[in-house]
């Protein structure tokens, strides 16, 4: 009993020395995230109920915020504004988004995986690039479409984008359509035949199956991609900043960015609604997951070789139509950015010589400009490099880290979820003018953290994914060889899931550099990305250097997108 | 054998919340054994190599390696896996796809410090002793089967272990495959003399590689033992069936033990006592007279004879049907007492269905259990 003499020897190991490091360092991220996921919602909230401003010592406390809502008419009408651009924009979205999805996933439509690819290529086009060019389109005096219609004579009309309807009209040609085209085609086509061909037998026609059979099935699916697209509606800003704010017509990003930037802002006020619409995100995300829970067997997953109906004589008919969307979707901002960078005087068409190529010239010359491409790259880069690391490590604690609070972590990367972007904004805006953190207020590096935040809860649902496809033995025979666990991540866990990861940086270098809602309220000239300064442009109506910033912002992100695919990207999913 | 235990389970317990998974389970494997936990799937016998190894920690006891404590849960004693220094292949053999097989070899090296010529010489030493030389450089994606399994146990010796972790190596190869891999790995022990533990459901590889086996049941070890002794003296019904082929005649206990040996009186369909077949062993304790009991052979301890010739000890059985297996000859027979039995006969044995045989059965390799 030699070897058990000695190993009796072992004494008790003490409590501290028993926690792992990396049980530490674990909770430490989970402590930072944490902060600032949760604080600024807590803040917001806070002041919701405070009358003195962020940062203000000593606090006042009150309910002047909540009777803002009650009192403020324009408020009141942002809302109002909201909610009718919503079901406008999201009703005509979602007939056309089902009626592209089922053609391109279930008939024998010609080219249908190009037409896929374009609505996904879509998506990735800048919203205030797509403005910009439906601004050269379609303003009412100098707008392309507009002249043509009106054979060149002055005048305005007919159509004005700066209205309701032209709202609609850039929000549907611009992501509405393309994400829920995106999500619905990959879905209607996972659907299993076998369902649809026992109606056929029975003896029922195709468009009989389609809609007693098919779209019944499919309703789970596309309420599922309809909250989400709702949720994202919230968070609609530089659209309506652009069209909406010069004829008075707001949101509530609109409002709160209005009202943040005004000399005496109303915190308590924008704090109150804000609270409201996290409360109604937070319902419609709930939804959601009670709909695709319930539901999952609605879409049998699989590889099923769906039978296409065949279209006959539609087939040409139907091809030219959703020709014509890839050219009004894609076509018109690509086109009209580029050429808008090459006139003289943004939309004069009818002058002598309306063409140059001044802009690009002097573009490069302009201090803002370069200033703010070298921000954009600094912003971009780190917010690549931080969400990479940073997401898929809790990816892995969520999924393989033995953490205690794994699923309080998981909860955690939901949240941001149900924060649009101009609140994250706000929440980061009053957590960094607290005391503590004033340091890094106005710096590069709160830019960083909000879209890193921003970007969490699709990140880390994609990190989870494709760790979840690794064998649990692969890391365990490293660690059985010696490996510690740090090694093993490094070694074994990064390198098989580098696909994910390539992904995972480029989306978050596509969205550092184009999204606005999230960054604007924290931004200043120092630190202003592209984007921003682009948005400042565009009110300022300067349209030719803006159409530059627009196009060099929409190739990048196109050509990102298209390398972000080549890794195994291919969209995000309603579930 | 505790003089020189490489590995030692001092009432090792492991809880999933409320669920024992495993309960209280002591071993021992010596220096150069190979040691088999041997049961049906969800029996512990992964979940126990698994706290060996260190990938799971137990709830209770203790584990041993070389005279260190490498998990006491009462005080707070857990060895992390990549400090005991175990050998481990896998189910699925876990070969990195992103790496090379030289590189997958060659990992636990680099984590040792070894560099160099060294690195690439025990590389080569170790995929040499698998013939496997030539495959150095492809990546480890390209590799078959029996290929990966060959990497896989290299990685795990190639730091030459004390102990090498099997788990279910064998039981995603075809069926040649699966032979001439334990065969395999049977001469690499031999030659290196490490010590194995090995986790299989299959009783074949367990009988055929094993120095000794533990037969677990339900998160318990049922018995211990050398394969034959597990085999012909089996502890338990469980361990009688769970390994090999059992003939069972059911009956009742004979009274009066003829010169000392108790015995199964079969009983016809009206109860009338038939013959008495009696047993050499006996697992009975203080079972009286009349009660019921069950008499156990093996299939291939039965010896087959016409009904008309005279044998000891035995009993007379209808053949139902035969069965064509390959090798030899399945023969489906309702004994007297109505029990059904399965026997096997040569090809040539000429036994044709409806024909009534005699079975004798030897009184040493008979054995009596409580029913």
């Amino acid at each position: 009993m030699a070897g058990l003499g000695e190993a009796e020897a072992v004494r008790a190991v003490p409590l501290w020395r028993r926690i792992e490091p990396r049980t530490l360092m674990f909770t430490l991220l989970f402590a930072v995230v944490a902060l600032f996921v949760i604080y600024p919602l807590v803040q917001v909230v806070m002041q919701s109920f405070m009358v003195t401003r962020p940062g203000v010592l000593p606090v006042v406390w009150g309910f002047s915020g909540w009777e803002a809502i009650a009192e403020n008419v324009g408020l009141q009408k942002a809302a109002w504004n909201t909610v009718k651009l919503t079901l406008a924009r999201q009703f005509i979205s979602l007939i056309g988004a089902v009626f592209i999805a089922w053609v391109l996933a279930r008939t024998d439509v010609p080219g249908a995986r190009y037409f896929e690819f374009a609505f996904w290529l879509a998506f990735f086009l800048p919203s205030l690039s797509i403005t910009l060019s439906w601004i050269l389109a379609l303003e009412p005096q100098f707008g392309l479409f507009n002249q043509l219609l009106r054979g060149f004579e002055p005048g305005t009309g007919p159509f004005n984008i700066y209205s309701f309807w032209g709202i609609v009209w850039v929000h549907v040609m611009g992501t509405n359509l393309a994400i829920k085209v995106m999500i619905l085609t990959p879905t209607f086509r996972n659907m299993n035949s076998a369902l649809e061909d026992a109606s056929r037998i029975t003896g029922a026609s195709n468009l009989r199956t389609t809609f007693k059979i098919f779209l019944p099935l499919m309703i789970p699916a596309i309420l599922a991609v309809e909250l989400l697209a709702l949720l994202r509606s919230l968070e609609a800003f530089e659209i309506e900043q652009i069209l909406g704010v010069p004829i008075g017509l707001f949101v509530f990003s609109t409002w709160i960015y209005d009202t943040i930037n005004l000399p005496e802002p109303r915190f308590d006020a924008v704090g109150a609604i804000a609270v409201l619409i996290v409360v109604v995100a937070t319902c419609l995300i709930l939804i959601q997951r009670l709909i695709v829970r319930k539901n999952s067997h609605a879409t049998l997953s699989g590889n099923f070789q769906s039978r296409l109906i065949r279209l006959g004589a539609w087939r040409w008919p139907v091809f030219g139509f959703l020709l014509l969307m890839v050219l009004v979707i894609i076509g018109v901002p690509l086109v009209f950015s580029l050429m808008g960078t090459f006139m003289k005087l943004f939309g004069f068409f009818t002058i002598a010589d309306p063409w140059t190529t001044k802009h690009w010239m002097t573009a490069f010359n302009d201090r803002a400009i370069v200033q703010a491409l070298k921000n954009t790259a600094v912003l971009a880069i780190s917010t690549a490099l931080i969400a990479v690391f940073l997401h898929s490590l809790i990816a892995y604690i969520i999924v393989r880290g033995k953490f205690f609070a794994k699923n309080a972590f998981d909860l955690l990367t939901w949240l941001p979820f149900t924060v649009p972007g101009i609140l994250l904004s706000l929440g980061l805006l009053t957590l960094f003018l607290q005391p503590a953190l004033r340091p890094i207020y106005g710096t590069m590096a709160t830019l960083v953290i909000a879209l890193v935040i921003a970007g969490m809860p699709f990140a880390v649902q994609l990190m989870k994914a494709s760790l979840i496809q690794i064998g649990n033995e692969l890391e365990e025979a490293s660690w059985v060889a010696g490996g510690s666990w740090w090694r093993t991540y490094t070694r074994v866990v990064l390198p098989l899931i580098s696909p994910s990861l390539v992904v995972i940086g480029l989306i978050s270098f596509i969205a550092a550099a184009r999204d606005i809602s999230q960054v604007a309220l924290l931004s200043n000239s120092k630190i202003r990305p592209l984007s921003m300064l682009q948005l400042e442009y565009m009110i300022e109506s300067k349209y030719e250097v803006a159409a530059i910033l627009a196009t060099i912002l929409m190739f990048f992100s196109v050509t990102l997108a298209v390398i972000a695919r080549v890794f195994g990207y291919r969209g995000v999913r309603s579930s | 054998m505790t003089q020189e235990a490489v590995l030692q389970l001092e009432a090792v317990t492991k809880r999933y919340g409320d669920t024992e998974v495993v309960t209280s389970s002591s071993l021992a494997i010596g220096k150069g054994e190979v040691f088999t936990l041997l049961g049906p799937s969800g029996c512990g016998k992964t979940t126990t190599l698994r706290m060996v190894a260190g990938l799971e920690a137990p709830s209770g006891g203790r584990i041993i390696y070389e005279g260190k404590v490498m998990a006491d849960p009462a005080r707070g004693v857990f060895v992390p896996p990549h400090k005991r220094g175990m050998g481990m292949v896998f189910q699925s053999y876990a070969i990195w796809p992103h790496m090379t097989v030289f590189e997958n070899i060659a990992y636990p090296l680099r984590l040792r410090g070894v560099a160099g010529d060294e690195l690439r010489g025990r590389v080569e030493k170790v995929l040499d002793l698998v013939g496997m030389t030539a495959l150095m450089d492809r990546p480890a994606p390209m590799l078959s089967g029996g290929q990966q399994q060959r990497v896989s146990l290299c990685r795990a010796l190639v730091y030459e272990p004390d102990l090498l972790l099997l788990d279910e190596p064998f039981s995603n190869l075809d069926a040649k495959l699966r032979v001439q891999m334990r065969i395999e790995v049977g001469l690499l022990q031999r030659r290196l003399g490490f010590s194995v533990l090995f986790v299989t459901h299959d009783q074949i590889e367990a009988l055929t590689l094993s120095d000794r086996i533990a037969v677990m049941s339900a998160g318990r070890i049922e018995q211990v033992g050398t394969p034959q002794e597990i085999y012909d003296h089996p502890a338990s019904p469980f361990v009688r069936d769970f390994l090999g082929q059992t003939v069972l005649i059911r009956g009742t206990l004979a009274e009066g033990a003829e010169a000392g040996i108790p015995g199964v009186v079969v009983a016809g369909g009206a109860g009338e006592a038939l013959c008495v077949v009696r047993a050499g062993n006996n697992a009975l304790n203080g079972t009286t007279t009349g009660s019921a009991v069950s008499l156990s052979i093996r299939p291939e301890d039965v010896v087959l004879k016409r009904a008309d010739q005279a044998a000891e000890n035995s009993v007379l059985g209808l053949v139902e049907s035969l069965v064509f297996v390959g090798d030899r000859i399945e023969l489906q027979v309702t004994l007297q007492n109505g029990d059904a039995v399965l026997l096997n006969a040569p090809r040539s044995g000429g036994w044709a269905a409806g024909q009534t045989i005699r079975l004798e059965c030897p009184v040493g390799r008979t054995f009596l259990w409580p029913a």
